[in-house]
C-alpha cells in the first residue's frame, strides 16, 4: 500500500468524507507532508474503490455542485488496520535495532 | 478564447485529458474538489477567483500522470487502453534493447582498450569519447532494469542516459565536430528522449515483464546480427552490409512478417503484438529517414534506403489489420496478462 493510499483510508476511518475533506484531512493527518493534488486523488481513490476498500457514501449539494462523500468498506477497514500493524512492526524493528527501545531507552529518555 | 473562460472551465479543460470512460465516472466529483479547494464562500472574492486564477501547474502535471496512466493501461484497464499500454510498453522495451546491443558492442570496444579483443581497433581516448561509452554500458543497465522490474532504477539510469547524451551532442556542436546537427538532434529526441518519457507505461499497474525472452533477445541480437556486421566491416567485405537504420529496417520487417504468419495461422494473441511492431515501425521508419540526408553525396545509397524504408512500409502494413483488432477485439480479463 502506498503512503497516498493509506492516509486516505485513515482520513475515512473516523466517517464519510468528500474529495476536497479528504485532501484536508491527509494534510492534517500526516503534518504537512502529503499534500495530495487533485489528479493524484482521484487515482487513489479509483484505485482503492476498484480494490473494493471503499465506496460511496452520500451525495450533498454545496454552491450548486454535488460533493460526492467516500466511506471505508469493511475490507477497507481490515487492510488499513493490517497496513498500520505492519508499520508499526516497522517502526518496532527500526527503533529496536536503534537503541530506542526498551527500559534502558525509557530510562534514557527519562 | 481562453480569456473568457473561468477557472471552472479551465479546470475542465484541463480534465480532457483523461478518458471519457474515467471522466463519466469521476469529472463532477473532481471538478467540486478543485473548486472546493479554491472558493472561499465570499461572492467578490470568488467571482475574482473565478474569473482571473487559473489551475496550477501542480494540479495540471498531476492530472497529466493520471492521463498517462489511464491512457497506457494497466491491469484492470479497458481492453483498448491496457492494448496500448502493453504496446507503449513493448515497443520501449524494443528501443532499449536497441540501445543495450549498441551499449554491448561499446563494451567490445572497451574490452579491446584493454587489450582483451586483439583484432578490434583501440578506442580513442579523452573525456568525451569515454563518456560515450558510459552512455553505452549504462543502456544496458536501463534495459535489464526494465526487464526484471526495477523500474525506479530504471528511471534515473534513463534520465541520466539521455542527460549525457544531451551534454555529449551540446559539446559536439559547440566544438563544431556535429556533421549533421538536425539529424543528430532528431535522433536523439525521438530514440532517446521518447522512448525515456514513454517509460511512464511501466507504472504500477503495469502487469509484469515477461523477463526470459527479452534478456535472452540481448544476446542472440548481437551474436546473430551485430558480431556477423563487425566481422563483415573489420575483413573489409562490408559493402553489401546495411548501415544500422537499414539493419533495424529489414530486422523490424522480418518480425513483422513472422507475425503477420501467426495472424493468418490463428497463433496471434489478440493485436497487441501488431499494435507493438507499428509502434516499433513508426520510429524505425522515422530513423531511416532522418539519417537517409547523410547519403545524399550517393544516389545509389539513397535508393537502398528508401528500398528499406518501402519493405518495412509493406511488411507493417500485413499486421495493421490485426493491430486495429486490439482496439476492437471484446474485453477480455487482463489481470493475469504479461507483457508479449
Amino acid at each position: 500500500m502506498t503512503g497516498q493510499a493509506f492516509f486516505v483510508l485513515t482520513a475515512l476511518a473516523d466517517g464519510p468524507r468528500h474529495g476536497y475533506g479528504i485532501v484536508r484531512e491527509v494534510v492534517e493527518l500526516s503534518q504537512g507532508r502529503v499534500k495530495l493534488k487533485i489528479g493524484s486523488l482521484y487515482g487513489v481513490l479509483d484505485r482503492l474503490s476498484a480494490d473494493g476498500l471503499i465506496e460511496p457514501d452520500h451525495e450533498e449539494a454545496h454552491d450548486g455542485r454535488l460533493r460526492r462523500y467516500y466511506r471505508l468498506t469493511a475490507g477497507g477497514r481490515r487492510a488499513l488496520a493490517e497496513e498500520a500493524d505492519l508499520r508499526a512492526a516497522s517502526a518496532h524493528v527500526v527503533r529496536a535495532r536503534l537503541g530506542l527501545t526498551g527500559p534502558e531507552a525509557a530510562g534514557a529518555a527519562g | 478564447m481562453s480569456g473568457e473562460l473561468d477557472l471552472e472551465q479551465r479546470y475542465r479543460r484541463v480534465l480532457r485529458l483523461l478518458p471519457r470512460y474515467y471522466r463519466d465516472q469521476w469529472e463532477e466529483d473532481m471538478v467540486a474538489a478543485f473548486l472546493d479547494g479554491w472558493l472561499t464562500g465570499d461572492p467578490d472574492e470568488d467571482s475574482v477567483t473565478m474569473e482571473y486564477d487559473r489551475p496550477t501547474r501542480g494540479e495540471i502535471v498531476s492530472v497529466i500522470g493520471l492521463a498517462a496512466r489511464l491512457r497506457l493501461g494497466g491491469t484492470g484497464a479497458p481492453r483498448r487502453y491496457f492494448a496500448w499500454g502493453q504496446a507503449v510498453r513493448n515497443a520501449v522495451l524494443g528501443v532499449m534493447l536497441a540501445h543495450a546491443v549498441w551499449g554491448l558492442s561499446q563494451l567490445a570496444l572497451f574490452a579491446r582498450s584493454r587489450h582483451l579483443i586483439g583484432w578490434l581497433p583501440p578506442p580513442p581516448g579523452g573525456f568525451w569519447p569515454t563518456l560515450g561509452y558510459a552512455i553505452g554500458y549504462a543502456w544496458v543497465v536501463v534495459f535489464v532494469a526494465l526487464v526484471v522490474v526495477e523500474y525506479r532504477t530504471a528511471r534515473v539510469g534513463a534520465v541520466l542516459v539521455v542527460g549525457a547524451t544531451v551534454a555529449s551532442v551540446v559539446h559536439q556542436q559547440l566544438a563544431g565536430t556535429l556533421a549533421s546537427p538536425a539529424v543528430t538532434w532528431a535522433y536523439t529526441a525521438v530514440i532517446d528522449v521518447g522512448p525515456v518519457l514513454a517509460m511512464a507505461a511501466f507504472h504500477r499497474d503495469a502487469p509484469p515483464v515477461r523477463r526470459w525472452p527479452w534478456l535472452l533477445a540481448l544476446p542472440a541480437w548481437y551474436l546473430l546480427v551485430s558480431v556477423p556486421v563487425l566481422a563483415a566491416e573489420l575483413s573489409g567485405h562490408s559493402a553489401w552490409v546495411p548501415d544500422v537504420a537499414g539493419r533495424c529496417c529489414l530486422l523490424l520487417s522480418l518480425v513483422c512478417l513472422f507475425q503477420a504468419a501467426r495472424v493468418w495461422s490463428g497463433r496471434a494473441g489478440r493485436g497487441v503484438g501488431s499494435l507493438t511492431l507499428l509502434l516499433l515501425a513508426a520510429v524505425t521508419g522515422f530513423y531511416r529517414v532522418i539519417t537517409l540526408p547523410i547519403f545524399a553525396h550517393d544516389p545509389h545509397l539513397i535508393m537502398v534506403g528508401l528500398a528499406e524504408l518501402l519493405i518495412l512500409a509493406v511488411a507493417a502494413a500485413l499486421v495493421v489489420p490485426d493491430a486495429v483488432r486490439s482496439q476492437t477485439a471484446a474485453p477480455a480479463s487482463p489481470a493475469y496478462q504479461e507483457l508479449g
